[in-house]
């Protein structure tokens, strides 16, 4: 048990993190809702009450669809794009999918390669981009979800303001959709460019996402 | 974490229209209230019309019952009902209701409404006879 937990101290502890802010945004988000229930002259909810209505949906989908956005894009991309001097970067002549060899698919699977890696046709394939693919499907239910549940929050507030509901079509080319959107694509484009940049010449000892703290700046696709 | 991940994702998604098919459900109650509310005020019945009034529309008015009923409010048929979450609109002919969901029932927060001429394109709220 104790190894159980050492061996996946990182996942657990991310699980953790996870699901106390949740927790916290639920609270504090119903604080806010009963705020603007009460003046517009309705009636407070319950905690249960708010964490299963589209307004608490909403404001988590449009969150995990741009974290699952970023990861998406960052695994596709810095298969073709480097930046020289970043741990978080491959070396200068090694943009693109790499050989056969290299990435250790087909005849040169290794004798603990997971056995897609070794099948033919499109299980190869698949596999060879499983993680994108997860991610990217990640990311368009979760946006998916936020368009559903926000034009439910939406309309809720549109009544509440004695306008007129929208339809879905309608909701997904509205400014509210957008900005929620494009408010959170901004921020997580931000923190990766951040990353990519600060990790050429900052350190952080023992860190995997960190050059060794004596690496020369210049040095691309290490990491301590 | 990628199959859990996707399980709350869609299990999000599910709730998301869960929530909005459940709407359907309350349509018939809203209509009834919203009908039960014009009856009794085009019929002259203060009291009762004022008992379906969300507590601060019927603040709004000086004297409700009296109020209610000269606001020349008269029942029609239904022409449609938006429910989303705890709000609601009901169209009868030539009015139009806000209602919102409280404990104890829906309640009517605006009657005698009408779409703002420019409304289509600037998405301004109903101008209203009675509301909170």
């Amino acid at each position: 048990m104790k190894r159980l937990v050492r061996e996946n101290a990182l996942a657990l502890c991310f699980l953790l993190l996870f699901l106390a802010t949740l927790a916290g945004q639920s609270v504090a988000g119903a604080a806010a809702f009963n705020e603007e229930q009460a003046a517009n002259g309705g009636s407070p909810v319950t905690w249960a009450g708010y964490v299963t209505s589209s307004s608490f949906a909403v404001d988590v989908a449009e969150n995990w669809q741009s974290e699952y956005l970023q990861f998406f894009l960052y695994i596709l991309i810095t298969v073709w794009l480097i930046q020289r001097g970043s741990p978080e970067s491959k070396k200068e002549g090694e943009e693109g999918l790499e050989s056969d060899a290299e990435q250790k698919v087909g005849p040169y699977a290794a004798p603990g390669s997971p056995a897609w890696a070794a099948a033919p046709s499109w299980r190869r394939t698949v596999f060879s981009h499983s993680l994108g693919i997860a991610m990217g499907l990640l990311f368009l239910l979760s946006w998916l979800a936020q368009s559903v549940a926000g034009l439910a929050a939406y309309n809720n507030e549109q009544l509440a303001q004695l306008e007129d509901p929208v339809g879905w079509g309608g909701y997904v080319t509205s400014p509210d959709f957008w900005n929620r959107t494009l408010q959170n694509w901004q921020s997580e484009f931000l923190a990766v460019a951040s990353m990519v940049l600060l990790a050429i010449f900052l350190r952080e000892r023992g860190s995997p996402q960190s050059k060794k703290v004596g690496d020369p700046h210049a040095e691309t696709a290490s990491s301590g | 974490m990628g199959i859990r991940a996707t399980a709350v994702v869609c299990l999000g998604l599910v709730t998301a229209q869960v929530t909005a098919g459940c709407a359907s459900a309350e349509d018939t109650s809203v209509a009834a209230t919203a009908q039960r509310f014009l009856s009794a005020a085009g019929d002259g019945r203060g009291g009762p019309a004022c008992l379906l009034l969300a507590p601060e529309a019927a603040r709004s008015l000086d004297d409700c019952e009296k109020d209610i009923v000269s606001a020349g409010l008269r029942s029609g048929a239904i022409r449609g009902v938006d429910v989303w979450g705890d709000e609601a609109r009901v169209r009868v002919d030539g009015d139009t209701l806000f209602l919102h969901r409280f404990p104890d029932g829906w309640r009517v927060r605006a009657a005698g409404c009408r779409p703002r001429p420019d409304q289509s394109y600037t998405g301004q709220p109903y101008e209203c006879e009675v509301r909170t």
